[in-house]
């Protein structure tokens, strides 16, 4: 039975008050993010077909793109998966990444430079390529790429596969079933820090693409984890919540905030007990991984992978 | 004539069929997906089976040593012996190779790291094993015919044991601080039958329609719960927010208009406890609360509680 998240959340506003079940930050009108799959290119502009239709970006001497790494107008082909952050009421394009992808679990096999990660029991498997030109660069922070070692990186799709570009964080020196068991926290506190990451919900749903909203790894396993749940005990004290529960979220990083629904079950994520470095050390441990809209309307930059958070519970 | 060693031989075979049963248990029943103790020296594939036959075993002998005597007796008490001197080698293998590793001796209840005390007790219940051998009874034998000199020696043998086993600590440290309920495991079904049993479910009984909720989810320390019901002929939504901690739980129930989200009635911080507690009546921020229905209206005087409770 599909879950209804916006009943869920007004029924506990009801029981518990709005505080405990804050409505979710919407969207800002215009929203400054974009995503959509190019049509057409000039010098001066890029059309962009989106859910709303074909929308045109001018660029301006500040424009920036991202294709693996800091490139040009010339990464830009007619028919790539684009996101564009925009500004001047979606007139002008600030940045745009392009055919931006992540693969984001646990190694499953390994097959040459072709690797099939287990990205939880609700993403399934994704195969991810490492192309020798960067091996070296993701052989730094994931220096075994062997089945049951754990695997984040940030790539680009290309011919229809994604091809891991730079790793998202340092990899732990042994397989998951080698990972001493987290034990159970003595309390649960109000606000939570840690780090969170992000994922691309159009993955398997195109539809998806412009969910604002929070992968969750400490889903509760009977109402919403499901029989398959593969759920562990992360490093952090995460109460367990339900698909429609919000979450409270701070960036620690650039001090932006809002209230996103959780939305998927982010299984995988508790494996991962790193630390964000992007803007100086943070916590330990992964509070969620935010859609990919959620996290830029947060302030992240995609490509670092992370920011500090911290999650306040109502 | 029955001499002191006999007696502390005979106690023996109780000391081994009591530390046996309850570890032969806890590794069948274990779950982990790391494995416990020294199968994590073992490859992933192997450290499952490896449990399962080392639980396996350790049943087999503990009821071996309850119920044989004779060969078949001694043969047990050989195999004790071999099984808790192997086990104690493994113990100073895996202190070696992996320091954070607990013993796995009673499953996830031995998780803290490997030290001399565990490897000790295994030393010393192979040499318990090893002085069985040869005692004319087996454990339910002893048992039928203790005496108090077995007790005094089951007395010290426990005292000793309890002193070598890290699981008592672990054991008194959850039982002084309890997992938060707020990341604790709680199924639903047992969510369901606290709500079934309230004063609450049966103050909302006339309302609700089925026995099955149509949603269930989770926040933390409560868990809430949506049923189908009609009042005054309009379908209406009955929900119940059943706090996960305590004996006697405060649920809370909302009333609202299915079609217009509308709260037609709030009742919470019920004295659940059938102990000449009263219904409270409870307005969210912001609502008024209507009139109350015939269901609900049995219980009393009202009065007004908290308006809101954070998970």
């Amino acid at each position: 039975m599909p879950v209804d998240a916006s009943a869920r959340r007004r029924h506990t506003a009801v029981v518990l008050g709005d505080r405990a079940a804050p409505e979710p930050t919407p969207a800002p009108e215009p929203d400054p993010v974009v995503r959509g799959v190019v049509t057409e290119i000039t010098p001066r502009l890029v059309a962009v077909a989106t859910a709303q239709g074909e929308e045109r970006f001018l660029f301006e001497a500040a424009t920036t793109f991202w294709c693996g790494r800091e490139t040009g107008l010339s990464a830009l082909r007619v028919g790539d998966d684009v996101v564009v952050r925009c500004r001047a009421g979606r007139a002008v394009a600030e940045r745009i990444w392009v055919r931006l992808a992540r693969v984001t679990g646990v190694i499953a096999e390994r097959s040459g430079e072709t690797l099939v990660v287990d990205t939880g029991h609700t993403g399934g498997r994704r195969s991810v390529v490492v192309p020798y030109r960067y091996s070296g660069r993701i052989g730094v922070r994931h220096p075994v790429l062997e089945p049951g070692y754990l695997l984040d990186v940030i790539g680009v799709f290309e011919d229809g596969a994604v091809q891991a570009v730079v790793p998202a964080t340092t990899q732990p020196p042994f397989p998951v079933w080698d990972a001493a068991p987290a034990k159970a926290p003595e309390a649960v506190g109000d606000r939570i820090r840690g780090s969170v990451s992000w994922y691309d919900p159009a993955v398997g749903d195109p539809d998806r693409a412009g969910l604002l909203g929070a992968a969750y790894p400490a889903v509760d396993r009977d109402s919403d984890c499901g029989p398959g749940c593969d759920r562990v005990r992360g490093c952090l004290p995460l109460p367990l919540l339900s698909l429609g529960t919000t979450l409270s979220l701070r960036n620690e990083c650039t001090g932006d905030s809002a209230v996103l629904p959780v939305v998927d079950c982010a299984s995988v994520t508790a494996h991962f007990c790193d630390r964000c470095t992007d803007c100086g050390p943070g916590e330990e441990g992964r509070i969620a991984q935010l859609t990919l809209g959620a996290f830029l309307a947060l302030g992240g930059r995609p490509e670092s992978g992370c920011f500090n958070a911290t999650l306040t519970l109502g | 004539m029955v001499t002191v060693l006999d007696v502390v031989r005979e106690a023996q075979l109780l000391v081994l069929a009591v530390i046996l049963l309850p570890g032969a248990a806890a590794k069948l029943l274990d779950r982990s997906p790391r494995g416990q103790g020294p199968a994590v020296l073992l490859p992933i594939g192997w450290r499952r089976p490896a449990t399962l036959a080392h639980g396996a075993a350790e049943g087999v002998l503990a009821l071996a040593l309850l119920g044989a005597w004779g060969i078949a007796g001694d043969a047990a008490r050989i195999g004790a012996a071999l099984l808790f001197a192997g086990g104690a080698a493994a113990l100073v293998v895996l202190r070696r190779s992996s320091p954070e590793t607990g013993c796995g001796c009673f499953g996830g209840l031995s998780t803290t790291p490997v030290d001399w005390r565990s490897i000790a007790r295994s030393g010393l219940l192979a040499v318990s094993a090893l002085a069985a051998i040869g005692v004319p009874s087996s454990a339910a034998g002893v048992a039928a015919g203790a005496t108090l000199g077995h007790a005094g020696v089951l007395a010290l043998e426990a005292v000793l044991i309890g002193a070598l086993s890290p699981e008592l600590v672990e054991l008194a440290r959850r039982a002084a601080r309890p997992v938060p309920c707020a990341v604790r495991e709680i199924p639903v079904q047992r969510t369901l039958a606290r709500l079934r049993a309230s004063d609450v479910w049966r103050s909302n009984a006339a309302v609700v329609e089925g026995t099955e909720p149509l949603d269930v989810w989770r926040q933390g320390c409560w868990r809430f719960a949506v049923f189908p019901g009609r009042r005054s002929g309009r379908p209406v939504d009955v929900v119940f927010g059943i706090p996960l901690e305590g004996r006697r739980p405060a649920i809370r129930a909302v009333i609202t208009d299915r079609e217009t989200g509308e709260v037609l009635y709030a009742l919470g911080g019920l004295a659940d406890s059938g102990r000449g507690g009263r219904p409270r009546r409870q307005a969210p921020a912001g609502v008024e609360v209507q009139s109350v229905g015939d269901a609900v209206s049995a219980h009393g005087p009202e009065r007004e509680a908290d308006s809101q409770v954070t998970a």
